[in-house]
């Protein structure tokens, strides 16, 4: 009778292995289709190994609580010679590392051979051949790209398939029924701002992205403001701050390419105002050499251009971070997400009145605070980098006669 | 009933009383009626016009050439297609390139009793279709039905192409039809054989048949395969191909000649080429083995594709 394999099945996405935790059957049990003949344990649920069909234990590879890679063989069964035809497994299988033990008349013992044989990861997925760009999840086939090049859909729309191909990938017809399925819900079209926005984040989203916060008191900014006669926006005196750090080092804003750090050549900076559905970033140019009080103009004819959504090209692009104030919405914290050319956005969160213990007085004392926030890519810098340009820039803030 | 070879012999019959251009050259085609019988009778039927031929290939597509050129449309029969390649350079460069030089057709038909049976061995089983088709000037008709035998070996007479006629041996006796078709697809036309939505096998003469066993074989698991009937494989029908895949998304090719390049390969490599964006797998397909066609009927069993391994393959191909 031909003995096929029992093989280590995919269990899941990013599973690359699994530990036997139970083998209940011993070699020369009957075992049925599709039974559970192995319980294997993965870093996310306990499963079981089924045969691909009914026949006899012959052989098993395994030793209980080790692991072994998907598509290993893990034992074999002897089958009726039409159920491995039916199977296509009825070639011989070449089964050279597992001679039989007849050395040392007693306790079989295993060969070196054995021990290493799990280790070698075959690219099959229940023993069949997959090629290698079609090994996961991730792959798309071409039909799947030119559909949805045509549907304009891109794989972050499609998260919520569960792909029934090789390796959980996303067959065409899983796609077209997905497709199907939307059309029972209320669809409506999207606006232009809304897919631009979408796609600005989608492709920033591809970077490893962190954020860092700290309180700062913003007494003295507010106390500025109060006595200034142009009167700038909080979100501008947070810009200042920004170029005026980043005059003092760029490398932060710069952005990394290959294995290069790409360095700014102005300090421009973009700020974020809210147009309807969505957001656009007017632009202010070498604000590291423009004092405060020269920029509010500007500013303000730019918020009041961005929210008619008439900015000039000038006004648009070409700058090295920008600044949020998610305060505007009564928020305190976010984690917002830089432009995909940017490598930082500077979020500002509301003003709240805190007690602050004064060293001094040796007492809690009013103070008003607002959460500061650096979103970055942490391909160009790390924590503490970021830590000390947040910390640069609140120090800037609570001195906002430099600005 | 009529078989497949009782068809071919039909055609010949009908050509013979229709067009007084035709005739029949090929050794023991006259007295004997043909190693197969395919001509059976003929000889008496219609009297100095099938004609026995000496034993040179060479010899024999020559002097056909040399009778299309005096107007004649002379029907050539090789014994067994692997002999063919006696005559190679009769068929490729004379034949082939004869109207490309001299812009005077050469409507020759060259019969070629092609493929394996059991126990025929190395020299009496090829699939020589991929040789021909790659030369420009040949038509290769490849019929997989009784009825695509009779009509396409008319057509096969009628057009002013030299034709290679891959009829074979393996369908002579025992496939089988109802009656002589009245109508046909024209030649460069591929039929679909069976009609079906998860995967396309693409395929020709013989293996027609065996790939419909596997399309009733899977259709028991759930799965609808469509099977395209080439007929002729040069000219090749792309676009029914194509449409096909854009239907289904999967594409096996089946052949009974061996693997390296040949119908297989060009199918895959079309549809690779013109259809990248239907594909929802990657393109496969199945060939004999890349040996000499082994004797023993067993050997010969596992050498050239069957219904099984073509399952076997396209639940593969399903599974990606």
């Amino acid at each position: 009778m031909p003995r096929i394999p029992i093989i280590m099945p995919q269990l899941g996405e990013s599973i690359a292995e699994a530990t036997i935790v139970t083998l209940p059957f011993k070699v020369g049990d009957p075992v049925e289709s599709d039974q559970d003949v192995i319980e294997v344990e993965t870093n996310k649920a306990t499963m079981g190994v089924t045969t691909p069909c009914k026949g006899i234990v012959a052989e098993w590879l395994v030793e209980l609580q080790q692991s072994y890679p998907v598509g290993a063989t893990l034992g074999y069964l002897e089958v009726e010679a039409e159920e491995a035809q039916r199977l296509g497994l009825d070639v011989t299988p070449s089964h050279s590392a597992h001679p039989p033990h007849e050395n040392n008349g007693g306790v079989p013992h295993s060969t070196p051979e054995t021990k290493n044989a799990p280790r070698s990861v075959e690219p099959t997925v229940r023993g069949l051949p997959v090629p290698a760009h079609a090994s996961g999840a991730s792959y798309m086939s071409p039909r799947m790209k030119a559909r949805m090049a045509e549907l304009g859909i891109h794989a972050a729309d499609m998260a919520g398939i569960a792909g029934s191909g090789a390796a959980g990938r996303v067959t065409i017809d899983d796609f077209e029924k997905f497709l199907s399925a939307l059309d029972e819900h209320k669809l409506s079209p999207a606006s232009s701002m809304r897919v631009a926005v979408a796609d600005a984040m989608r492709r920033s989203w591809t970077r490893p992205l962190a954020t860092v916060g700290m309180p700062v008191n913003i007494d003295k900014l507010l106390t500025h403001r109060r006595a200034s006669t142009v009167k700038p926006g909080p979100a501008l005196y947070a810009l200042r701050a920004l170029a005026m750090a980043l005059g003092e080092t760029s490398a932060p804003a710069g952005r990394l390419v290959g294995d290069k750090i790409v360095h700014p050549r102005a300090i421009d900076v973009g700020f974020a105002v809210e147009a309807e559905d969505g957001v656009l970033v007017p632009v202010l140019r070498n604000v590291d050499k423009t004092p405060l009080a020269e920029l509010v103009d500007r500013y303000n004819e730019l918020v009041e251009l961005a929210r008619q959504r008439r900015l000039p090209p000038s006004a648009t692009g070409g700058s090295i971070a920008t600044v949020t104030n998610f305060g505007t919405f009564g928020l305190e914290w976010a984690t917002p997400i830089p432009l995909p050319e940017q490598t930082l956005v500077l979020g500002m969160g509301a003003g709240r009145v805190v007690p602050n213990w004064d060293k001094e007085q040796k007492q809690f004392v009013p103070v008003t605070e607002a959460q500061f926030t650096l979103s970055f890519d942490h391909r160009v810098l790390d924590g503490g980098a970021a830590g000390r340009l947040l910390s640069r820039i609140a120090a800037l803030l609570e001195k906002p006669e430099v600005l | 009933m009529i078989t497949y070879l009782e068809a071919i012999r039909e055609a010949q019959a009908q050509a013979l009383s229709t067009d007084p251009r035709v005739y029949i050259y090929g050794q023991d085609v006259g007295e004997f009626g043909g190693a197969f019988k395919a001509t059976k009778n003929l000889a008496q039927e219609f009297p100095g016009r099938v004609i026995d031929a000496p034993i040179s290939e060479d010899a024999i597509i020559g002097s056909a050439v040399g009778a299309a050129i005096e107007g004649m449309r002379p029907i050539v029969e090789m014994q067994f297609a692997d002999f063919s390649t006696v005559g190679f350079n009769q068929i490729v460069n004379q034949a082939a390139t004869l109207y490309w030089r001299t812009e005077v057709p050469c409507p020759i038909v060259v019969r070629l009793p092609s493929g394996g049976t059991a126990g025929s061995g190395p020299f009496h089983s090829q699939s020589m279709e991929t040789l021909y088709a790659h030369y420009p000037g040949l038509v290769v008709m490849t019929p997989a039905t009784v009825e695509d035998a009779y009509s396409m070996l008319l057509e096969a007479v009628a057009i002013d192409d030299p034709v290679i006629f891959c009829e074979h041996k393996y369908l002579y006796y025992h496939l089988k039809a109802e009656a002589l078709p009245s109508e046909a697809l024209p030649t460069g036309k591929a039929r679909i054989a069976r009609t079906g939505r998860d995967a396309t096998i693409v395929t020709y003469s013989a293996m027609v048949h065996e790939s419909l066993a596997c399309a009733a074989e899977l259709k028991s698991e759930g799965w609808e395969i469509e099977v395209i009937d080439l007929r002729s494989i040069k000219p090749l029908d792309t676009d029914t191909v194509l449409a096909s895949v854009a239907r289904t998304g999967r594409l096996l090719a089946v052949g009974e000649s061996w693997p390296w390049g040949g119908v297989t390969a060009e199918v895959v490599a079309r549809v690779a080429s013109e259809g990248f964006d239907l594909l929802d797998a990657p393109p496969m397909r199945l060939n004999a083995k890349d040996t000499p066609v082994p004797f023993h009927p067993n050997l010969w069993g596992t050498h050239r594709p069957t219904a099984r391994t073509i399952s076997a393959a396209m639940r593969n191909l399903l599974r990606l």
